[in-house]
């Protein structure tokens, strides 16, 4: 009884503080031109690598020129993300914009946690790419803004493959392998550093493969992992992981792989763009060896799969600043910004028009042939409870890589994936 | 002859040993903390960093808010051990000195109050303090850490008072002083040794917890310093220069302390324990 | 809390004070003087903490456990109750059952190798001449000082694959497939480093202990023995162990809640991986609550938990209520 009370004084609580913001909607137009925002503060996160500080920095400079407010960009890791925006979402003070995956929009917008932009959508958003906007719809609803995508390329170190005497980047996925195995035999460097868990990697190959990696069980869904197309696209992974010393039940992060290809004895790594960066932090000299290219496919004429992994903006339900978060939105996705950001990283912006950022970025240049090609996880609200740690799709390709078949390994993390998928909500 | 040689000689070589094995990981990590990055990561490890570099440590405490963390570590982590020190005293006097009915029945909760897994209970001790709007604030965590360390204290402080002679105490009390006077002239001093030693029970406790400020404090202003060496995994990934160097410096105040009062905590001990 | 510790010498306070108050004689006079409700106010702050910090907490986790409580309630603070639907979930699957085994014999293990190291070190401290003696104290100060995610962080690097020194070591003894061995790949290797962690540095303190009480063991208890006849086997088993036994019992209670509870370790070292085989009770209420965002689920676990701590102590409780009552 006392509890409910208590949680009706929550809803009251939240109800007031909207009304509040639907007072604010009013007189908005006032706000913006005088110094309605002043003394303000607007509280971003950004995921860590995602934005550089110059773009930061532009933005924020151009938003506190018209707001007056200012803004404050909080760099969030990828690692343990989701309990903590869960969280933050249901505390008085959320971060009232977020970066948020856009695997993993869909969850989070069936919790009632984000802000609906419909309005948002009308205003600055009809030339969208429609299907970079498919995660930000949940049940017809639009809940977070499209901002940036990206897919992995090959990042290589021209040294190294020029000593071992090869001319030209691969084109097929067997001249990639030999050209590996070449540095492997010409030079003491590392042909490639592929850690055994670098799943986002494996989700494109399975892409590539036209597999899926669930299917519909009534009306569940349920692991589609033993699918023998699935099984290919591990066995492709485990071949050229077979070239690397890299730790087979680690992924990406730990360590950081650009960190690693930074020392300057590891061939290539496959990667996002923005992780030469991180390269480039670890060791100067790199800067002038690193070349990209696109992650190449089974035949010459198609690419290999890959993963278009993403990132919407989304505004938090419980946020007190509602009008200033759109204001926000409104600036970081304009023309001038998000093209900015294509510019700066490389990568693919929210609208067709702004892909001329992208002309003469070798990172660009690199990604784009497959990006046509690239597919996401499943866009459904049970996916986000796959990938909390101890994610089954890395327990599955760690098994296989130590000698499991693949059939067993599915087996093996077959329950824990479906007890993911048919995790109450 | 020849047994008694290696009668005496075993317990040395044993004790060597055991020795190395106690303090390598110790060394090992100072040892790495001051080594080139060269030196870290060679194919034949370099036993004695030759070429002394202290890039490492600015390194570590570089980051952003370090200064912050360092200072709330020391606020948050002073307070719940003073806290409960003054709680404690009084509470384990009533329960080494007193003969009251129930006292049976405090020790036994104060023992099983020291088994909580906190670590388990950490989202609803977060429900709380979300509802009473103290997130990202010093006061829960003092307390909770106060409470973490007070059954332990409790418990063991009780074992001091008992050690302190009883007749000190009436001595005392026939000579006119109060029985609270009494305490404090007489028992409080006599108590230095488990005083120190519970303290750095509580000290090293509340200085290591990260699980509850993880949940808790998500604003930088209001975090601690365990966060910011576990956030060393991935903000600096296999650069164990950095995370070695920011170890060191984590732990080097507890080496300090610990080293400083361990002592004289267990000389008294056994000083008390001898005369009683 | 942690199992890496910093207690000071329960044990032989223990002792003291039973062989303190056998011999006070007539006491209660002095607390007779004072008023009846003194030490109801002593103890006063310490219970209305105990209540509001942990009492508090631990009926919300008791309510959250017969809750359907996900991400979307626990952000729109709704609040779903669903009988006993959490505990039905954890008790009828394998899982609970596993980790719980797993938890007991991991606690076990590691229970019993610290105590019976502790204890033949504590013996050899006695046994060392004063400058070796000395020696030894420092190094098992240090180990036991090192705060223990600090201690954690340097055991991964020790560990590590790649240029770490015990794969190192090993390569060189002879062991060469272990030069490139990865200590988190399985199972029974996380649960080794763990293992060599948490017994180092748990040892300093049953050894430091041990061996202060033996200090006090009085000279003339052997000397006695000694006129009977006794040699050293026979003098350890009737006069050292009896003296030491108080001790003992309160040290393996004390051992044994701090590793049951070792969650920093197992945590950092490996996140109850490889694929979840080395989750013990508490990292697997956090896995399943925090990490699976299952917070009701996390809720139940976290009861049973407490539950199975409380049954695996209970000899121990019993004694102490025992011994309580002897003294009254």
């Amino acid at each position: 009884m006392k509890r409910k009370l208590i949680s009706a004084i929550g809803v009251a609580g939240m109800m007031i503080s909207l009304a509040a913001c639907g007072g604010d909607n009013g007189d908005g137009g006032d706000k913006t031109g005088a110094d309605g925002y002043a003394g303000e503060t607007l509280t971003v996160w950004v995921m860590d690598g995602s934005s550089p500080d110059q773009w930061q920095k532009d933005v924020a400079a151009a938003f506190e020129k018209k707001t007056k407010a200012k803004v404050k960009f909080e760099i969030q890791q990828w690692n343990g993300i989701q309990q903590k925006l869960t969280t933050a979402l249901s505390e008085e003070n959320p971060p009232d914009v977020f970066e948020i995956g856009n695997t993993q929009t869909p969850a989070y917008a069936k919790t009632g946690g984000l802000a609906d932009l419909a309005d948002l959508k009308t205003e600055i958003g009809a030339d969208w790419t429609e299907s970079l906007n498919e995660s930000s719809i949940y049940d017809g609803k639009q809940y977070a803004a499209p901002w940036y995508f990206a897919n992995r390329v090959v990042l290589y170190n021209k040294k190294i493959w020029a000593e071992a005497g090869i001319k030209d980047t691969p084109k097929t996925r067997d001249e990639f392998y030999a050209d590996l195995k070449t540095i492997g035999e010409k030079t003491d460097a590392e042909p490639i550093y592929l850690p055994g868990q670098n799943w986002y990697h494996f989700v494109g190959l399975t892409i590539g493969e036209g597999a899926e990696l669930v299917k519909k069980d009534g009306d569940k869904y349920v692991s589609n992992l033993a699918d023998p197309k699935v099984a290919a696209a591990m066995e492709t992974y485990k071949k050229f992981q077979a070239l690397s010393k890299a730790p087979k039940d680690k992924d990406e992060a730990t360590p950081q792989q650009g960190e690693v290809f930074g020392k300057g004895n590891v061939g290539a790594f496959i990667g996002m763009g923005w992780e030469a960066g991180i390269a480039i932090e670890a060791n100067k000299k790199i800067e002038k060896e690193i070349g990209y290219f696109t992650i190449p496919g089974a035949t010459a004429d198609k690419p290999e799969g890959v993963f278009l992994g993403g990132s919407n903006l989304a505004v938090a339900a419980g946020s007190k600043k509602q009008e200033l978060a759109k204001e926000f939105l409104r600036i970081a996705l304009n023309d001038t910004y998000e093209g900015e950001l294509a510019k700066l990283n490389g990568v693919i912006p929210n609208k067709e028009s702004l892909q001329t950022n992208l002309k003469g970025n070798v990172v660009a240049e690199a990604a784009a042939p497959a990006a046509a090609g690239g597919g996401t996880t499943p866009l459904i609200p049970e996916w986000a409870a796959v990938e909390n740690a101890p994610n089954p799709i890395k327990t599955y390709m760690t098994a296989v890589l130590n000698g499991k078949s693949p059939a067993d390994a599915a087996k093996q993390v077959e329950d824990e994936f479906n007890k993911r998928l048919a995790q109450q909500q | 002859m020849k047994r008694s040689l290696f009668g005496r000689l075993w317990p040395n070589v044993t004790a060597v040993v055991l020795f190395i094995g106690f303090v390598f990981p110790v060394y090992w990590m100072f040892a790495t903390a001051f080594k080139p990055t060269g030196d870290i990561i060679s194919e034949d490890p370099v036993w004695f960093p030759t070429d002394v570099t202290f890039e490492h440590f600015k390194r570590a405490t570089g980051v952003d808010h370090f200064w912050t963390y360092v200072s709330n570590s020391l606020i948050v982590t002073l307070c719940a051990v003073t806290l409960a020190l003054v709680v404690a005293l009084a509470g384990s006097f009533a329960l080494a000195r007193m003969r009251f009915k129930g006292r049976r029945g405090f020790v036994i909760g104060f023992m099983m109050a020291q088994m909580a897994p906190w670590e388990v209970m950490i989202i609803a001790m977060y429900m709380i303090v979300r509802d009473a709007s103290m997130l990202n604030s010093l006061v829960p965590l003092t307390v909770f850490y106060m409470m973490m360390i007070l059954p332990f204290t409790i418990l063991t402080l009780r074992g001091f008072v008992a050690a302190v002679p009883r007749d000190l105490e009436e001595a005392a009390m026939v000579d006119g002083c109060t029985r609270a006077q009494a305490f404090r002239k007489v028992i409080l001093p006599l108590l230095a040794p488990g005083l120190m030693s519970t303290s750095l029970f509580g000290f090293i406790t509340a200085w290591n917890e990260f699980p509850l400020v993880l949940v808790l404090n998500k604003e930088a202003e209001a975090q601690t310093l365990p966060l910011w060496l576990s956030s060393f995994q991935t903000a600096f990934g296999n650069d164990w220069g950095a995370t070695m160097a920011a170890s060191s410096l984590f732990a080097i105040p507890i080496l300090i302390l610990f080293v400083f009062l361990q002592r004289r905590a267990v000389s008294g001990l056994t000083a008390g324990a001898v005369k009683g | 809390m942690t199992v890496q510790t910093e207690r000071p010498p329960s044990g032989p306070v223990d002792a003291v004070d039973k062989a303190e108050s056998g011999s006070a004689g007539p006491r209660p006079r002095a607390a007779a003087r004072a008023g009846a409700l003194t030490p109801y106010l002593l103890l006063l702050p310490a219970c209305a903490a105990t209540v509001l910090l942990l009492g508090w907490p631990l009926v919300k986790d008791i309510l959250l456990s017969f809750q359907n409580l996900n991400m979307a309630q626990l952000i729109q603070h709704v609040t779903e109750w669903n009988g006993i639907d959490n505990y039905k979930e954890v008790l009828t699957g394998e899982d609970f059952w596993r980790v719980t085994l797993r938890s007991i014999l991991f606690t076990a293990v590691n229970v019993a190798l610290t105590m019976v190291l502790g204890a033949l070190v504590g013996l050899l401290l006695a046994r060392l001449g004063r400058r070796m003696r000395v020696m030894l104290l420092v190094g098992l100060v240090l180990a036991w000082a090192m705060p223990v995610v600090a201690a954690t962080t340097v055991y991964q690097w020790l560990f590590a694959q790649r240029f770490g020194v015990v794969n190192w070591v090993l390569d060189k003894l002879g062991w060469h497939s272990m030069a490139d061995y990865s200590w988190t790949s399985s199972q029974m290797s996380t649960f080794f480093v763990v293992t060599v962690l948490i017994v180092w540095q748990s040892i300093p303190f049953v050894a430091i202990n041990l061996y202060a009480a033996t200090t006090t063991i009085p000279g003339e208890l052997y000397e006695a023995a000694a006129l009977d006849g006794a040699g050293a086997w026979k003098s350890f088993t009737t006069v050292t162990l009896p003296f030491l036994r108080p001790f003992l019992y309160a040290t393996t209670f004390l051992e044994i809640i701090w590793i049951f509870k070792a969650f920093v370790q197992v945590f950092t070292i490996n996140g109850g991986g490889p694929d979840r085989l080395t989750e013990i009770l508490p990292v697997y209420a956090y896995i399943e609550g925090v990490g699976n965002q299952h917070y009701g689920m996390g809720a139940a676990i976290a009861v049973l938990t407490i539950l199975i701590l409380l049954g695996l102590t209970a000899y121990y409780l019993r004694i102490v209520l025992k011994q309580e009552e002897e003294e009254v």
